[in-house]
């Protein structure tokens, strides 16, 4: 079983409901609705089948799959330097309160950080989670895809990956941020409970990543 | 000086445990370090940085032995340290303390790191902040420490001009929800300025919509308790001996709090228990913006008439509630307060800064217990004595 990007753009499936029904908590709620259908309907067309694919994530039986979509007013060449720093995600992740790098990955010793690498990551007071381990699974800078999954740490995600994946909005300038993700069901939680919390923090994210390269611009 | 302790131990306020303790060599080890070396672990144990749940019964069992033994030390310890409690005082972070009046009712305060790695509570104590008014209010922040930081620093100066600007017709719920509203207005908007801040934040973008902070406020009239509470940590009255809530915690599974968050389209989780969104354990907060409109900033005030009955009053962070009943609480506070000389009576311990020293003892006392109890997050504690001495009656029948 899969779960691409294209069949959420048409069936009115649990996620997408959750995705969109969810998007009522942001910061612009009047217009976020059929904002998000627009912006569906929009990135459906200029979303490259290289890219589809990296949001195709293979879903097994107690797995559960979903998307945040963001549209940012910033050029992509201003969000993707902060969305492609592996070792240093507290920038724009508001619930990352350090970040150490613990295996750069690659071969050499040439300081830069590769696919392979390792990051111990702990998270702010508060949230049901302590820390993460995560590896760097891919870094794309041509066509702006990254991903990244949760190989430890103490948390109830286990099983975690994302992808995250930038592209530009055509006319405006802007950029739309396109992040999905798969991760077991924990015991006890169910597929949607799972899908609303790790939707919350991942909005949360995109909103502060939103924010941020904003500001940057003004 | 170990009287007091002795009267703890003597009064019995805690059934016979049923269990002996497991690991009793190792939580005797643990039970006999001086607070301030337990708050300045710099690498708390792994397991210890996670909240536990609540204790289950055969747990409680086995923490109610622990404080009769820890109680049986600190006895020990405090003989041989004179000077130990004054360290301890000293050790207060976070506080703020305005300068004192004649008037001012006796208090005491502690708040300390305990087993969390961070500092994240903050408390403020302002006597006579305004008309003859008190205020003490307790902030258990979460996320980061900039919001309890700024309820610390502003939340009573707002609820003043609050207060000022109701005159004749004050009416305290009203002007309290006022109150917590502009705080939580002022934090969302200093989220969105440029201002620096200091603690980690600024390191970052100062966008930090994911933090935010409990706050617990009571305000202590000549004639009235007035305590404001928005999330999990709370309000106790002693009188006569009997624990009375003051407030009810903001937990997610609270059945009218659970309908309120489903009936804005939120969900309440159970993701290390019950969480809104399966996020925050509290579902109230000051700051906390990205989680609005589930969680809210509206604070439950409840106003009680002062008695002759009133002993004492206990604002804490639920670092303490967790680990330590209301009725446990109580009887802690009651007898530090009756080894005390009679308040007013010449000889009687008031500090420089006006804490008294039967109820600096009495949260230290409460916050040891709750450390030895193994809770898993910061300590705040505040002690108000509510006792009223022929002084005091003489001086409010002039005024009236």
């Amino acid at each position: 079983m899969t779960c691409p990007l294209q069949l959420h753009r048409f069936s009115p499936a649990t996620d997408t409901s959750t995705a969109i029904a969810n998007g009522v908590n942001c910061p612009k709620p009047a217009q976020t609705a059929p904002s998000t259908r627009r912006l569906l309907a929009k990135v459906g067309l200029s979303v490259t089948e290289m890219v589809a694919r990296h949001h195709a994530h293979a879903v097994g039986p107690n797995q559960c799959c979903s998307f945040v979509i963001q549209a940012i007013d910033a050029p992509v060449s201003a969000v993707w330097p902060v969305v492609r720093r592996f070792d240093n995600p507290q920038a724009y992740k508001h619930f990352v309160k350090s970040c150490h790098v613990v295996a750069a990955g690659g071969a050499g010793g040439d300081g830069g950080i590769h696919v392979g690498a390792l990051r111990e990551v702990r998270v702010v007071s508060g949230l049901p989670a302590v820390s993460s381990t995560e590896r760097l699974e891919i870094l794309d800078d041509e066509r702006h895809v990254m991903s990244f999954s949760v190989v430890g740490g103490d948390h109830r995600l286990r099983n975690y990956r994302s992808v995250t994946t930038l592209h530009g909005d055509g006319s405006n300038g802007g950029t739309v941020v396109i992040e999905s993700y798969v991760v077991d069901i924990p015991a006890g939680n169910t597929k949607e409970e799972t899908c609303v919390f790790v939707d919350t923090i991942v909005r949360c994210n995109l909103q502060s990543l939103a924010q941020m390269a904003e500001n940057m611009g003004s | 000086m170990a009287g007091i302790c002795c009267g703890v131990v003597g009064e019995g306020d805690t059934p016979a445990p049923l269990e002996p303790t497991p690991r009793p060599s190792r939580r005797r080890s643990l039970d006999i370090l001086p607070l301030k070396y337990i708050a300045d672990m710099p690498m708390p144990p792994p397991e210890a940085l996670r909240k536990r749940p609540k204790l289950n019964l055969r747990d409680c069992d086995n923490a109610i032995e622990n404080c009769d033994e820890s109680t049986g030390h600190k006895v020990t310890k405090k003989e041989s340290k004179v000077d130990y409690d004054d360290d301890v005082v000293s050790e207060t972070k976070n506080v703020t303390v305005s300068e004192v009046e004649e008037e001012s009712p006796k208090f005491g305060v502690t708040s300390v790191c305990g087993r969390r790695r961070d500092m994240e509570d903050s408390v403020s104590v302002r006597p006579c902040f305004t008309q003859g008014f008190h205020y003490f209010g307790v902030f258990d922040g979460h996320g980061c420490s900039h919001v309890a930081t700024m309820c610390k620093e502003r939340l009573h100066e707002i609820v003043n001009e609050e207060i000022e600007s109701a005159r004749e017709n004050l009416e305290w719920k009203l002007t309290m929800e006022n109150g917590f509203a502009r705080m939580d207005d002022e934090v969302h908007r200093r989220s969105q300025s440029n201002q620096t801040f200091t603690c980690r934040c600024e390191l970052q973008t100062p966008h930090c919509d994911a933090v935010g902070s409990t706050a617990v406020v009571a305000v202590v009239t000549p004639d009235k308790i007035v305590v404001s509470n928005c999330g999990d940590s709370r309000a106790v009255l002693c009188r006569n001996g009997v624990a009375i809530p003051l407030s009810s915690d903001h937990k997610p599974d609270r059945p009218d709090e659970l309908l309120r968050v489903q009936s804005k389209g939120g969900r309440v989780i159970y993701w290390d228990g019950p969480r809104v969104l399966g996020v925050l354990a509290m579902s109230r907060a000051i700051g906390d913006n990205y989680l609005k409109p589930y969680v809210i900033s509206e604070p439950e005030v409840m106003v009680t008439e002062r008695t002759e009955e009133d002993e004492c009053l206990i604002l804490a962070s639920d670092g303490l509630w967790d680990v330590v009943s209301n009725e446990t609480a109580c009887g802690v506070v009651r007898m530090c307060l009756k080894a005390q000389k009679p308040p007013g009576s010449p000889g009687s311990d008031v500090a420089a800064d006006g804490s008294d020293r039967a109820c600096s003892d009495a949260s230290i006392l409460l916050t040891k217990l709750a450390l030895a109890r193994h809770s898993s997050d910061n300590v705040s504690v505040v002690v108000v004595d509510l006792r009223r001495d022929q002084r005091q009656s003489s001086n409010y029948n002039d005024v009236n």
